[in-house]
């Protein structure tokens, strides 16, 4: 955490230590928003919802917990939130189900225009919610596995783990049918 | 993709094959795993393709960036949250307030009633003792009325009492919703 930062709570000077957490976090609060909801407008509210959270919750912050997974914890709650208010859509979880693998098929053998992009970010909303949240955080961070361990609250082998299947798992679904008819 | 047979890497290289693309895989042990390499096909395939997806993810995943006037949003969310929680801090108080004032208005009309009639009780029986010494024949004279009359006299006096005493809690704005005087 920030030295001043920490210094500020500890002082029990919230206002001051909010306005450091801010450009702190921001950023941060903002691309973990974005790899859950996968839109940028709707990360952006929940970044500033999370915000109104803390400034709110600041002043009963009791350290016990590091900050950061404090922050990251209000954000993901956040964004589940905002998930459950969403009218539900068809989920794609379990990869094995039928209607996963359906649009996978559809997907790596759709039209020859498709471009390469689209069809591979296709695929990555094909991955169960946890695989696709965290593709998309380690790319936003820069391929950081401590970023993702630390904004996902999971252990860093966690994270490489599920990385590697989701990745495993895309290389699988982008192989042109014929192959994996093979 | 490199391997149209989609056959898997060397296992006991798996792992390291990706660190290797991720560029997290310590100096040792990246020798052997090139070592490796270079005897065996099926990884070099199953690597390239690893490295491609990554490259492909790493150019495809969107990277939105928060918009500018994000601070000055959030700033503005907080201060109609703080106008929001002193509106909520003022009606508090003055239900608070409001609560205490009939509280202390309620025990205070107890508290005037029971002195009222103490007071009334005290004046009857100095009335009833200083009677036959102000007026030394009034005993005889009570005695020579009817009872009918009597009970007038005598009522008459006592409803005098209260009406006195209920004047002067009146006077003293002890009665709720009733004040006399300044």
């Amino acid at each position: 955490m920030d030295a001043g930062i920490e210094e500020h709570l500890a002082a029990g000077r919230h206002a001051r230590a909010f306005d450091l957490v801010v450009p702190a976090f921001r950023d941060r609060v903002f691309r973990l928003a974005y790899s859950i909801l996968k839109d940028r407008a709707a990360a952006e509210d929940a970044a500033q919802e999370t915000f109104v959270r803390i400034w709110k919750a600041l002043p009963g912050f009791d350290g016990r917990a590091q900050l950061g997974t404090w922050i990251f914890a209000i954000t993901r709650n956040t964004c589940l939130m905002e998930l459950r208010r969403r009218r539900p859509t068809v989920s794609f979880d379990d990869p094995d189900s039928a209607e996963a693998q359906h649009a996978a098929a559809a997907i790596a053998t759709g039209p020859a225009e498709d471009p390469e992009r689209e069809n591979l970010l296709r695929l990555v909303d094909t991955l169960p919610r946890n695989q696709q949240e965290a593709v998309r955080l380690f790319y936003l961070e820069d391929r950081s596995y401590e970023a993702v361990a630390e904004q996902l609250d999971m252990p860093l082998g966690t994270v490489k783990n599920l990385l590697h299947r989701a990745r495993k798992r895309l290389m699988e679904l982008a192989q042109p049918a014929e192959v994996k008819a093979a | 993709m490199n391997d149209p047979t989609l056959l898997p890497p060397c296992a006991e290289f798996e792992f390291d094959l990706v660190e290797m693309v991720d560029g997290t895989l310590p100096a040792e042990r990246a020798r052997t795993t090139r070592a490796h390499l270079e005897g065996c096909a099926r990884c070099r395939a199953w690597q390239a393709d690893y490295a491609r997806l990554d490259a492909g993810l790493m150019a495809a995943l969107p990277r939105p960036a928060l918009l500018a006037d994000f601070d000055a949003r959030l700033q503005g969310r907080l201060a109609a949250e703080t106008r929001r929680a002193v509106g909520a801090d003022l009606r508090t108080q003055v239900e608070s307030d409001y609560r205490s004032l009939v509280d202390s208005l309620r025990s205070g009309a107890r508290r005037s009633v029971l002195l009222s009639a103490g007071t009334m009780a005290v004046a009857a029986l100095g009335a009833a003792i200083l009677l036959p010494v102000v007026w030394p024949g009034a005993g005889a004279a009570l005695a020579a009325l009817d009872p009918v009359q009597r009970a007038t006299v005598l009522g008459g006096i006592g409803g005098a009492v209260a009406l006195a005493a209920l004047g002067w809690s009146a006077m003293q704005g002890a009665l709720p919703g009733v004040r006399l005087g300044a």
